[in-house]
């Protein structure tokens, strides 16, 4: 619709806004306070994070996870409150995740929300996880109208603004990329430290063959389960030896050729069903979230994607990529400045919220 | 080398999700001067993309392609006719469709990029990029002589042609269908609504496959078109018409995927 002319409902504040964002929806816990100001400037005053690392071949419990929460909520929300260099009292908000995420760690981190703003008398203001995601990256990159891939450990979703939603136009059909890979780096027993994907990234990089893999998109959709499926069985091969070097010549299977096997196959997946959104809709700019997304290969594919048809991509870095607090705060700080308040009776959490429930009231 | 030198001479038109689509003419006979226009797809090579991955999947893509269109045209349902296949370029050529996709007809789709967000302190007058460029305001409905309801009815009973005849699109939205404009639309053999695109097409005659088919483009309507969920409907109307007896199963496993999996609503 060229030439259409929208006013932004968001007025610009009269004073500066401070907000704290509260975050523990998966094994990462983090605090961040956001400032919105006057001349409609954002600046974040500090983030702080504290990540659940279980041994390698291991997984996250929601019970370990929740107990790792309630032992660092203190520290991490009085470091942030310190580097931010303001007290409780000075905040606008509180906001918190409200979902999706695991129960129990949601919950842990609910309660702290919900006790600071009795006791501090402050209004509490619930996110949704995803919605932070998609406001924090275009805060950061700047992105106007981006069609969003948000890719992460529990996510995997191409969206795109339309009439205030956040509408999915493709998704993953069963388990999440930041999934498929986790589990497969527990496969072949890699660190969790910092992240099973960084160092499947990491692996990735010293892969020489291209295994067939199965690859599935359905129009915008994905499926993902067969591919970790079909990789892991490539362990089982007589072919696979775990210490050898990957080489070009020999047909040994290394780790290192299944992480990049697996990589190459997910990615271009991915980058075929944001690029068929962007066709469909006729966008060109492409934002890229979720803790997934700092995965450089994919961010790389994605930018050729996105220069062949003219366009570009935006993709922060693990501070804002990665589930963080500031996240949390920015989207709930727009929302409060839309009169937005989150009744104490309401704050409970959901593992299941959709990112298309969530009215965008401040956007045109 | 002759593909090359045709797509050279062409005008690229638009960049599909996976190909470059060109206008290009070509002569009907050797005897003849008149030519006619098709439409030539290249998928081009992806970059971004392995090598080896991107040969194998744009070869069976165009080879696939082609074979839905040639199974589609066999029996009776409406999509363009194969001009030529060229698979090591992997280019496509296909009837040119003069017409409008249901997408553009019904004005769906994410607010478009040219659109312009007002910060509230800037006043409408501000902006010296508000055109006044008048635009048509012929409903583009009336122009193409159809009713909402129509395209609904035509969208349900082709799809229902193509599933009889076990092609499974795999990528059914709004964006994938055309309505030929009626001057070009002569005779009774012309049906109006065009299907294209047939890229992510193959032969299934499996309940679960015609049944991920109508929901993906169940999906598309709900996410394109807000509160699309009547025009939805009408089409399963005129699905069910086309599909007779075959309808209940399809109808029940239809009611299954909705319901399946992340699809209804996700966990973290």
């Amino acid at each position: 619709m060229p030439g259409t002319l929208k006013r932004s409902p968001l007025k610009r504040p009269e004073r500066p806004y401070i907000a704290l964002g509260l975050e523990g929806s998966a094994n990462k816990l983090g605090a961040g306070i956001i400032q919105h100001d006057p001349d409609g400037s954002t600046t974040v005053l500090s983030n702080i994070r504290h990540t659940y690392i279980t041994p390698p071949g291991e997984g996250f419990l929601p019970q370990d996870t929740a107990r790792h929460h309630r032992q660092w909520i203190h520290s991490v929300i009085k470091d942030s409150l310190k580097q931010a260099g303001v007290g409780i009292q000075d905040l606008d908000c509180i906001c918190f995740t409200k979902g999706p995420g695991m129960g129990a760690p949601l919950q842990s981190v609910a309660l702290v929300a919900r006790t600071l703003a009795l006791m501090f008398n402050k209004p509490l203001v619930g996110v949704n996880h995803c919605v932070g995601h998609i406001e924090m990256g275009r805060q950061i990159t700047g992105a106007q109208n981006p069609v969003v891939l948000y890719v992460s450990g529990g996510n995997t979703q191409v969206i795109a603004y339309s009439q205030q939603r956040y509408r999915i136009f493709g998704e993953t059909l069963d388990i999440a990329v930041g999934n498929c890979l986790d589990r497969f780096a527990r496969v072949i027993n890699l660190s969790n430290d910092p992240s099973p994907g960084y160092n499947i990234e990491q692996e990735a990089k010293k892969g020489k063959k291209l295994l067939p893999l199965p690859y599935t998109t359905k129009g915008m959709d994905v499926s993902l389960s067969g591919i970790l499926s079909a990789t892991e069985a490539y362990t089982y091969d007589k072919r696979f030896s775990q210490s050898a070097e990957p080489s070009p010549e020999n047909d040994t299977i290394t780790p290192a050729d299944l992480c990049f096997s697996m990589q190459e196959t997910v990615f271009a997946m991915l980058v075929e069903i944001t690029e068929r959104a962007m066709a469909h809709i006729g966008s060109k700019e492409v934002l890229i979230v979720g803790g997934v997304g700092c995965n450089e290969r994919l961010q790389d594919m994605m930018g050729i994607m996105a220069r062949e048809r003219g366009g570009n991509v935006f993709a922060t870095d693990e501070r804002f990529c990665i589930d963080n607090g500031i996240m949390i705060a920015q989207a709930g700080l727009l929302s409060y400045r839309m009169g937005s308040v989150t009744p104490l009776s309401e704050t409970s959490c959901t593992q299941r919220f959709r990112t298309d429930e969530v009215h965008v009231a401040w956007r045109a | 080398m002759a593909t090359a030198s045709l797509i050279i001479n062409s005008t690229q038109i638009s960049q599909g999700a996976e190909a470059k689509v060109y206008k290009s003419y070509v002569h009907t006979s050797f005897d003849s001067d008149a030519k006619v226009p098709i439409l030539l797809k290249h998928r081009f090579k992806k970059q971004y993309r392995h090598p080896s991955l991107d040969t194998s999947l744009t070869r069976a893509r165009v080879a696939g392609e082609a074979r839905a269109l040639l199974r589609c045209l066999r029996s009776g349902v409406s999509v363009p006719g194969i001009r030529m296949v060229d698979a090591t370029e992997s280019v496509l050529g296909i009837e040119w469709i003069e017409g409008k996709s249901v997408r553009m007809l019904l004005g769906g789709g994410a607010e478009g990029e040219d659109e312009q967000v007002l910060d509230p302190d800037q006043s409408f007058d501000d902006t010296t990029d508000a055109s006044g460029e008048s635009v048509s305001h012929l409903d583009p409905l009336e122009e193409y002589q159809v009713t909402i309801d129509g395209v609904m009815g035509l969208i349900g009973s082709e799809i229902a042609k193509m599933h009889k005849a076990d092609v499974i699109h795999g990528d059914l939205t709004t964006s994938n269908m055309i309505i030929r404009h009626p001057f070009a639309a002569k005779g009774p053999s012309h049906t109006k609504l065009v299907l294209i695109d047939f890229g992510l097409a193959y032969t299934s005659s499996l309940v679960e496959d015609k049944a991920v088919d109508l929901y993906v483009l169940e999906r598309a309507f709900a996410s394109t078109h807000p509160d699309s969920e009547p025009m939805f409907f009408a089409v399963l109307e005129a699905y069910k018409n086309g599909t007779g007896k075959d309808w209940t199963a399809v109808e029940r496993r239809l009611e299954d995927v909705r319901l399946r999996g992340r699809k209804r609503s996700m966990v973290g």
